[in-house]
């Protein structure tokens, strides 16, 4: 495997021959892709918002934004905007400093998790060893930051709300877990570039979804209920709980809630894509292609090609994933606690438990297919 | 001193300042739910003194099972049967506090002769790195194997606990209960049980 | 042990027949996605009316006689006549009329029982206003017709679904001489004498 394009060296290169030394070269480069990744990941929101909008209206023979720039892209940003211009409120016997922290605890490790996401051989912000368990790990935070929220506001509502997330948050946490540990346990890593590498070479046969039909519904499932989308939207349900945990938010606190919530299933859909779809590739092996069209392999318009087609690949599969969500949420109805504590209990635990033992045994006696 | 070093020391210190701070209010605040929120910080920064060791997994799993788990369940009973009620003095409450406190004190003289003893210097091992769950695993399998199945047997029987606790088929007879101090108990609603036992509890 | 089996057997089918279920609703919602929005594009589209729609109360002044039949037959005795008994003529002269429009319930009693038709419903519903004493109409502002949505050149008019052509849903890009589905008052006359004849 050829190693492609290294933004990093050549960043790090140029510097030091500008004559800087090299450990502030490296310091300058540092920041430079978590603040695209941000920026990345608030885009993506935005995106989400508008693909949410647009595709809920549709589902509803609606029209949805139209006129907010052209075909109502640009209502997100005056979503966004009318939160920050908004008061700023804290109720009267709330908890303002629990208040004020609930959001942040909420939103920070949710951003933070996007230092995994791959986008191509090496256009992620760090391959780590950890790599998706970080992952599990930072969203295991996130309940806190509920419970926090649900308790300051001083609304039974919302402590209500608050304790359902935390429930839901943590009875799903297993089986996505276990569901991933079954893909890690098949690449021999946990890191999502691995995962990924794992899976290529043989274009859209050789993704996860193929080996992994039964771990594909419980994480998708599971990946549902974390990021609170409509069949498990419990928390908020707004016929019973006002808005749970956000009732007595507005302004810039409620946009963090809002924005952490798209975050993560943004987050989530790319997961999901890294681990089950196949990350970058494109359906055909392009190398393969290259092959075929006799260009070689370290050609730099190829490198490049390929590098924009992983970014694209990425986020299209991401984004029929998010494009399912929708249209599941204006399709499903929504579950009560029990149903939804025992499916995740009593169904979605031990099918994962049996499809965790049958990768491995299958992983022991096809160790060509599942990985050695 | 290059940047790395200069940020590892800086976080250091910031993340001991945290872990100290942090569980100072958990001991000291009279808030049990801000006591608990902070409880969460002290494990986060413990994660952070683990990252700065070059643990990662031991970082992340401290993180999950820790603030995850752990903590989300102690908030949980608090907000469940939050009240906010002062419990009543105790008699004699001063006996339980001397002797924590002389638990706390043997345990702190334990650890800082630990802490003297033991001789400071760097590992001459290989650093695990992005391989360190191979390692830890294959120390699981060899040589803590017999702490790592006590340790899965534990958390077995608590999960048998918990499931027995929850199907309430066997209960014990609450009639000849002493009465029970009303400063231990948290309020709770009387709950209505179907005995399999006694059929005494439809008579009453 | 077959009897467990049985009962796994049985939750498996169960469980495959739910996301059957499921796969169906999400074919539903898919379909819905390619069929054309039935939304009106309001401020520049508009419905209109039907000839029996009951909207802003038209009145004229000149016809009334003060009679106050409409106040009697108001379920809240609304519309204000307020008339001078003049002694030359013995006749009552009125001086002002005004509606509430914030209170009306648009019933159309009034209409209904007026004895010279000097009210009648407009298609007029925009009542939107930022003080609810605005929707106090006295007789001038009663007097005033509505701007029809059929002369308006900012706005689009489309049909309400009742005077569609048979089998079309859709208002949008419809010929103008589409004739609706039915009869026309002049054809079912001419229908009825002809059956008068035979």
């Amino acid at each position: 495997m050829n190693p492609g394009i290294d933004l990093q060296e050549t960043f790090i290169q140029s510097l030091v021959e500008l004559g800087l030394p090299a450990d502030l070269a490296k310091a300058i480069w540092m920041p430079l892709p978590m603040l695209l990744m941000i920026i990345g990941a608030t885009v993506g929101v935005l995106v989400t918002v508008w693909l949410e909008r647009k595709i809920s209206a549709a589902a509803q023979q609606r029209i949805g934004p139209e006129f907010i720039g052209p075909l109502g892209v640009l209502a997100p940003v005056a979503d966004g905007l009318k939160l920050v211009f908004k008061e700023d409120v804290v109720p009267a016997k709330a908890d303002a400093l629990l208040f004020t922290l609930g959001p942040v605890i909420v939103v920070i490790p949710v951003f933070l998790s996007y230092l995994i996401v791959p986008f191509g051989q090496n256009l992620v912000i760090t391959d780590l060893g950890m790599g998706v368990f970080i992952w599990i790990t930072l969203s295991s935070i996130a309940p806190i930051g509920l419970l926090m929220a649900g308790y300051a506001s001083n609304n039974k509502y919302s402590l209500l709300g608050g304790l359902r997330a935390a429930a839901q948050s943590i009875s799903y946490e297993i089986p996505l877990a276990l569901s991933v540990l079954a893909i890690a346990m098949m690449s021999n890593s946990l890191s999502t570039i691995d995962i990924v590498q794992q899976q290529s070479g043989y274009g859209i046969l050789g993704w996860n979804i193929w080996r992994q039909p039964v771990g594909f519904i419980i994480f998708w499932i599971a990946i549902l209920a974390e990021c609170e989308r409509l069949p498990f939207d419990l928390p908020e349900a707004e016929e019973e709980l006002v808005a749970g945990y956000q009732t007595e938010y507005a302004g810039m606190k409620f946009g963090l809630f809002y924005l952490g919530s798209y975050v993560n299933l943004v987050l989530s859909s790319l997961l999901f894509a890294v681990l089950y779809l196949g990350g970058w590739d494109f359906p055909v092996p392009i190398n393969l292609l290259a092959g075929w069209v006799g260009i070689s392999e370290t050609n730099t318009i190829l490198q490049v090609v390929t590098a924009a087609l992983g970014i694209t690949m990425t986020l299209l599969k991401a984004y029929f994933l998010v494009f399912l969500a929708v249209l599941m949420r204006w399709t499903v109805p929504r579950v009560r606690i029990d149903q939804l504590l025992d499916l995740g209990w009593k169904f979605l635990l031990p099918i994962s438990l049996v499809n965790l033992l049958l990768t491995a045994a299958l992983k022991i006696s096809f160790p060509l297919a599942f990985g050695g | 001193m290059n940047l790395a070093q200069g940020v590892q020391i800086v976080s250091f210190g910031l993340l001991t300042l945290m872990v100290i701070g942090a569980s100072l209010g958990v001991v000291l605040l009279p808030n049990v739910v801000y006591a608990a929120f902070l409880l969460g910080g002290v494990f986060i920064s413990m994660a952070g003194l683990y990252l700065l060791l070059n643990a990662d997994f031991v970082a992340a799993a401290q993180v999950l099972i820790y603030v995850g788990a752990v903590n989300v369940l102690i908030l949980f009973a608090i907000m469940l049967v939050n009240k906010r009620e002062d419990f009543l003095p105790l008699k004699r409450g001063w006996i339980r506090k001397a002797a924590t406190g002389m638990v706390c004190a043997g345990l702190f003289a334990l650890l800082s002769t630990m802490v003297l003893t033991t001789s400071w210097n760097f590992s001459t091992g290989a650093i695990a790195g992005n391989d360190s769950i191979i390692v830890i695993a294959k120390h699981f399998f060899t040589d803590f194997l017999l702490p790592f199945e006590l340790a899965s047997v534990l958390l077995l029987m608590a999960l048998v606990g918990a499931i027995i606790l929850a199907r309430r088929e066997f209960i014990p007879e609450e009639t000849d209960m002493p009465a029970r101090d009303a400063a231990l108990t948290l309020p709770e609603r009387p709950r209505e049980l179907m005995s399999v036992s006694s059929s005494s509890e439809f008579n009453r | 042990m077959l009897k467990f089996l049985k009962q796994v057997g049985d939750y498996t089918k169960e469980t495959v027949q739910a996301a059957r279920y499921i796969g169906q609703g999400l074919s539903v919602t898919f379909d819905h996605m390619r069929r054309r929005p039935v939304t009106v594009q309001y401020p520049y589209e508009k419905l209109i009316p039907s000839e029996r729609f009951r909207g802003r109360i038209h009145f004229e002044f000149d016809k009334c006689i003060s009679c106050e039949v409409c106040v009697r037959v108001c379920p809240i005795n609304l519309p204000v006549v307020d008339w001078e008994f003049n002694k030359e003529t013995k006749k009552k002269k009125l001086k002002h009329y005004s509606i509430d429009f914030g209170v009306c319930i648009f019933c159309g009693n009034c209409v209904e029982y007026c004895p010279t038709n000097c009210l009648s419903m407009t298609e007029e519903y925009e009542l939107a206003t930022y003080d609810r004493h605005e929707l106090n109409y006295d007789n001038v502002a009663l007097g005033r017709l509505p701007y029809k949505v059929t002369d308006d050149p900012m706005v689009t008019p489309l049909r309400e679904l009742a005077y569609l052509p048979k089998g079309v849903t859709d208002p949008h890009d419809l010929p103008a001489d589409a004739q609706r589905v039915g009869l026309r008052p002049e054809q079912i006359l001419e229908q009825m004498e002809k059956n008068g004849d035979s």
